[in-house]
């Protein structure tokens, strides 16, 4: 269970506060996929950055299965992304001087995984990569390098995973796939997802999406609805 | 901890090629200082074990008369009063050796004579290995250096003539206890019966026979037993010393010596430290976004350092390691270096001293920590957010950061003292270091404002290099911080050197005298001075010089009385016999400090005394002193103070210089300093015809000794040398890590300026102005510090006159500012290569 209560961000822009996402409570509940969706700049990156602890609020509090990590200190902080949130981002920031499989161990060896190699392997192999496991990042394509990320991100096999556009940078077809097997881990594994994003068609695959715009929530969209609707349609 | 050293494996393997350099800096510093002291222990090693040996004793004696019954009487009773269990007699002297054969050549040796149970420690070595007996001087034997066979053309079962009579040559001398070292000795070491002396007829009136006495005492008794003989003969001409004091003496040139090479190598270790401070930041800049990416996936923060911290540690070893192997490999070139030389230095076994290998290192793996711990500390001011938005990390005041800082400083402090053994040495060096870098930090601002009107010159490239020295997160602090210390020290080294070295060939110029001609009777000096002038003898730079022998027998001045004798005996040194000249003019080596020097010659007896005697004994200008010469008593009015610069020994050195006409009566003879021919054969004839003419003079021939002091200087040059070189590429590797490290925001700068359409040559004048400017302040500022470094180091560490290169001073921040410019420029290149849309890319 994730819960933002009355969280905002306000940074200074030179000597102006200059506010990035105004007061706002949101609770997403073990399980649900969210699309945060809004135009470049709405705040929706800080959004997630704020949910998995990467930035502190202004005001307000975030808790996570109620813990409220706003007072968690970097090192608690830490160990709570390690044990409860995956990320996959735009970039995909995998470490260039890992190889894939390494890549995808690393998150298993910090919390001391006695059989980390196989799990990473057998990771890699649920994303289809197996033969591309001793690769480096820059010998893989976005494609592959945003799968080793999806992998790395499930390795210990966290309770939520936060995608910040996770097909931003990548093909139709390859943004199709990493859209595919997030649905799948989202259905199989029951993993909480929250998925930031400006494509509206990437959105309708959520349950549920909030709309963002300069900061603020003009939008909500219910599951239900979206269902009722898609059945309607159907 | 499996993650952390998982981690620090994989890093190390990706980043081996980048952290070569880090490699090299350790290593080169650890190489400096393994070899260097090595090469110390080693040749202190050679000094130090032989020590005993060297002098053949454990206590000393000697006197240039005669043992007088007295003085026996009370050697006997301290000798059994401390225990003494043996005891030998020999005499010294130096003298003339012919062939039998009257042959016309000639050679000055050093006559020792001695008794059945010389010596009392080490050894005499014989060329054809037989060990050495007593025998083989008995009956008129005699046993010599190879050189004395060369000089005479005789081989051994000849004979030879020493004074008046005749002795067989029974062998050949290759090691011998009882050499003086350091000290020169007059010729080639010829030893005899200590009962054939006497038919030699060496021992008359005016002889310069040394009487020594060599005792073996237990180990305790030695230094009590020679305090208690120093207080017996205060007041008679007879010396006492302990191998230890022989010791002490060299020692104190050594530790001259290994103050200086501790130092240089403090200085190369700080020099590699600062560069592996320049890479460890670029190195943790380059792994910002690795460090975010694994903080983002659970690592804490330490676990990150450690990962980072094992690196280095294990690039500190392997460096260090690796410098030790180059050290071995310095040490094994040395003796090819020394090739045939006979100098002492070429007897030491330079081996790798396991003690300075582990103590290189020590400091190789402590340098690599605490100068790579500051730039890690960056390491948790990365914030896993700049995964999701491009933010710098936020400049809060860090106590902890602050923390490290100081415990580093006092670890610096920590390694510098147990380099240069003394803590308020290392506590200098340390302030030194903190002080300049401090003064850089206020040039780099300083420049920043000066510059700042060039912001608007009409020249593009000029314009930007300014703005990019003083814009957010320039290199100017930076690159000055670095390379002006590397001058700074560059510069301090070579200037030092340039003084030490110039300290050495004032003492062994080509120029010197390389021959003495002794006891010149007066009524010879004409014929002498006709002898020398005739230029087939091949003599050069003669000058006859009168001496006599006078005492100082009282003093009335305004500070110093001395009614007789015994006042002046209190006084210590003042009391003893010294050799005196008159002249009417200074030598280049000596200047007045006080009163003025005569001109002409008066009848009135006037004195001028030597700078020491003045300072010493507190006898100032009016004072009048009373000299007893041979006899005669003179009272002599002191009209000046000589200061005589003692190291320039070509004009050679006297602590009293009469006035010309008081003395111009009195019984002297004339020495005279000459150079002789260089040819061996012309020099053996010179001396052959000289003594033919005139038998009672001694031809002392320095010619060989200078040789070997030239030698040892040559080779010390070299390793001087080849020291300050390493410096200098220490200082290059500074420079290439600041380059650096600034590199890869200016590869993605040149690529926006070439995408908004500057082309290669304004990009490489913008780099060339950039460089050019930083290179020459840091060269200047650093220049000026290392005059105050030379100062300190002169004055402090090396007790040698502090003197200023201008040529190294100006060269240094010549070289700095085209150094600076053209690595800038060069390691630049691929900016200025590059196509600017593969750089926009990546970034």
């Amino acid at each position: 269970m994730i819960e933002l209560r009355e969280v905002s961000k306000t940074v200074m822009s030179g000597t102006e506060p200059l506010t990035i996402l105004h007061p706002l409570s949101i609770q997403i509940a073990r399980g649900r996929f969210l699309a945060v969706v809004g135009p470049s700049g709405s705040g929706k990156s800080t959004l997630l950055g704020l949910i998995a602890g990467l930035d502190a609020p202004t005001s307000g509090s975030v808790l996570i299965d109620e813990v409220d990590i706003t007072r968690l200190d970097e090192d608690r902080l830490a160990k709570l992304r390690g044990e409860k949130i995956g990320f996959v981002f735009q970039f995909f920031h995998l470490i260039p001087s890992l190889t894939a499989l390494e890549n995808v161990s690393v998150p298993m060896e910090i919390i001391g995984l006695r059989d980390a190699r196989q799990r990473a392997e057998a990771l890699l192999e649920e994303v289809g990569l197996t033969g591309r496991a001793h690769h480096y990042p820059s010998q893989l394509s976005g494609g592959e390098q945003q799968r080793v990320a999806l992998a790395r991100a499930l390795a210990n096999r966290p309770p939520i995973v936060l995608a910040d556009e996770p097909t931003g940078n990548l093909d139709t077809t390859n943004g199709r796939h990493i859209m595919e097997l997030l649905r799948k881990i989202h259905e199989q594994r029951g993993t909480t997802i929250v998925l930031v994003t400006h494509d509206v068609e990437l959105a309708s695959l959520a349950d549920s999406r909030i709309v963002l715009r300069d900061g603020r929530v003009v939008e909500r969209v219910d599951r239900d609805v979206t269902a009722a609707r898609a059945g309607a349609e159907r | 901890m499996m993650f952390v050293l998982r981690m620090a494996v994989r890093e190390t393997r990706a980043s081996w090629r980048r952290l070569l350099f880090f490699f090299l800096c350790i290593a080169v510093g650890v190489a400096a200082i393994v070899t260097l002291r090595s090469v110390i222990q080693s040749v202190r090693g050679v000094f130090g074990r032989e020590a005993r040996s060297l002098i053949a004793a454990d206590v000393l004696l000697s006197t240039n008369i005669e043992w007088t019954p007295e003085a026996r009487q009370t050697i006997d009773r301290r000798l059994s009063e401390f225990g003494a269990n043996e005891r030998t007699e020999s005499i010294e002297t130096p003298t003339m050796s012919r062939p039998a054969d009257g042959r016309p050549v000639a050679r000055m040796v050093e006559l020792r004579a001695v008794q059945r149970e010389f010596p009392l420690y080490g050894t005499i070595g014989l060329q054809d290995g037989r060990a050495y007996s007593y025998a083989l001087l008995q009956q008129h034997g005699v046993l010599v250096r190879p050189e004395l066979l060369t000089a005479l053309a005789v081989k051994v079962g000849d004979e030879i003539k020493i004074g008046q009579s005749l002795f067989t040559i029974r062998g050949v001398i290759t090691t011998e206890a009882g050499r003086r070292v350091g000290g020169f000795s007059l010729g080639p070491r010829v030893l005899i019966d200590y009962d054939d002396l006497a038919s030699t007829g060496l021992l008359g009136v005016g002889s310069r026979a040394r009487r020594v006495l060599l005792v073996r005492v237990p180990d305790d008794s030695i230094e009590p037993l020679v305090r208690a003989l120093r207080r017996d003969f205060r007041e008679q001409f007879v010396s006492a010393r302990s191998y230890r004091s022989n010791d002490d003496e060299v020692g104190r040139d050594f530790d001259r010596a290994e103050n200086y090479l501790s130092l240089v190598g403090l200085v190369i270790v700080i020099l590699g430290g600062i560069a592996i401070s320049s890479v460890t930041r670029v190195f943790i800049a380059q792994k910002i976004r690795s460090i975010a990416v694994l903080k983002c996936v659970g690592a804490r923060s330490n676990q990150i350092m450690v990962v980072y911290v094992l690196q280095v540690l294990a690039l500190g070893l392997a460096g260090s390691l690796f410098g030790v192997l180059l050290a071995r490999a310095t040490l094994a070139a040395i003796p090819i270096a020394f090739g045939a030389s006979t100098s002492i230095l070429a007897e030491a076994d330079y081996g790798l001293s396991w003690s300075a290998a582990a103590q290189g290192v020590t400091i190789g793996m402590l340098v690599s920590l605490l100068f790579s711990l500051v730039p890690l500390m960056q390491v948790r001011n990365v914030k896993p957010s700049l995964l999701l938005r491009d933010e710098s990390t936020a400049n809060r005041r860090d106590w902890t950061k602050l923390a490290v800082m100081v415990g580093v400083s006092l670890g610096l402090v920590g390694v510098a003292a147990w380099q240069a053994a003394s803590l308020r040495v290392g506590l200098a060096v340390c302030l030194g270091f903190a002080g300049l870098a401090f003064v850089l930090q206020l040039a780099g601002r300083m420049l920043i404002v000066l510059i700042a009107p060039l912001t608007k010159s009409p020249s593009f490239p000029l314009r930007h290099a300014v703005l990019h020295l003083s814009r957010p997160g320039n290199q100017t602090r930076m690159i000055l911080f670095a390379v002006g210390l590397g001058a700074f020290f560059v510069v301090g080294v070579r200037s030092l050197q340039a003084s030490l070295l110039q300290e050495f060939s004032v003492q062994v110029s080509e120029d010197a005298p390389d021959m003495f001609l002794l006891d010149i009777q007066r009524g010879q000096a004409d014929g002498v001075r006709a002898f020398l002038a005739d230029g087939t003898h091949g003599a050069s730079h003669v000058r006859l010089m009168p001496v006599l022998r006078a005492r100082v027998t009282g003093v009335s001045g305004r500070e110093t009385n001395l009614e007789t004798f015994d006042d002046v005996r209190a006084r210590g040194s003042l009391a003893r016999e010294y050799t005196i000249t008159y002249r009417d003019h200074l030598e280049p080596n000596e200047r007045i400090t006080v009163g003025a020097f005569w001109s002409g010659a008066s009848t009135e007896p006037e004195v001028s005394v030597e700078q020491g005697i003045h300072e010493r004994f507190k006898i100032d200008v009016g004072d009048i002193m009373r000299f007893d010469i041979l006899g005669r008593i003179i009272n002599a009015r002191v009209s000046s103070v000589r200061e005589v610069d003692w190291r320039d020994a070509r004009s050679g050195g006297f602590m009293f210089v009469f006035r010309p006409g008081s003395l111009d009566e009195a019984p002297q003879t004339f020495i005279a300093p000459l150079k002789g021919p260089n040819d061996p054969a012309a020099r053996a004839k010179f001396q052959h015809d000289l003594v033919e003419q005139f038998p009672n003079v001694s031809v002392i021939d320095f010619h060989e000794i200078l040789e070997t002091v030239r030698d040892i200087m040559s080779k010390v040059t070299l390793a001087v040398t080849v020291v300050g070189a390493l410096v200098l590429f220490s200082g290059a590797l500074i420079l290439i890590g600041a380059v650096a490290m600034t590199k890869f925001q200016r590869v993605y700068e040149a690529a926006v300026l070439k995408t908004l359409g500057a082309n290669t040559r304004t990009i490489a004048k913008m780099l060339l102005f950039e460089y050019g400017v930083l290179g020459s302040l840091a060269g200047v500022v650093g220049s000026l510090g290392a005059i105050g470094l030379t100062w300190g180091v002169s004055r402090y560490a090396l007790e040698i006159p502090w003197r200023i290169f201008a040529g190294e001073h100006i060269g240094g921040v010549v070289l700095t500012a085209a150094l600076v410019a053209v690595i800038g420029v060069v390691s630049s290149l691929d900016v200025l290569k590059n196509k600017p849309l593969a750089t926009l890319r990546a970034e």
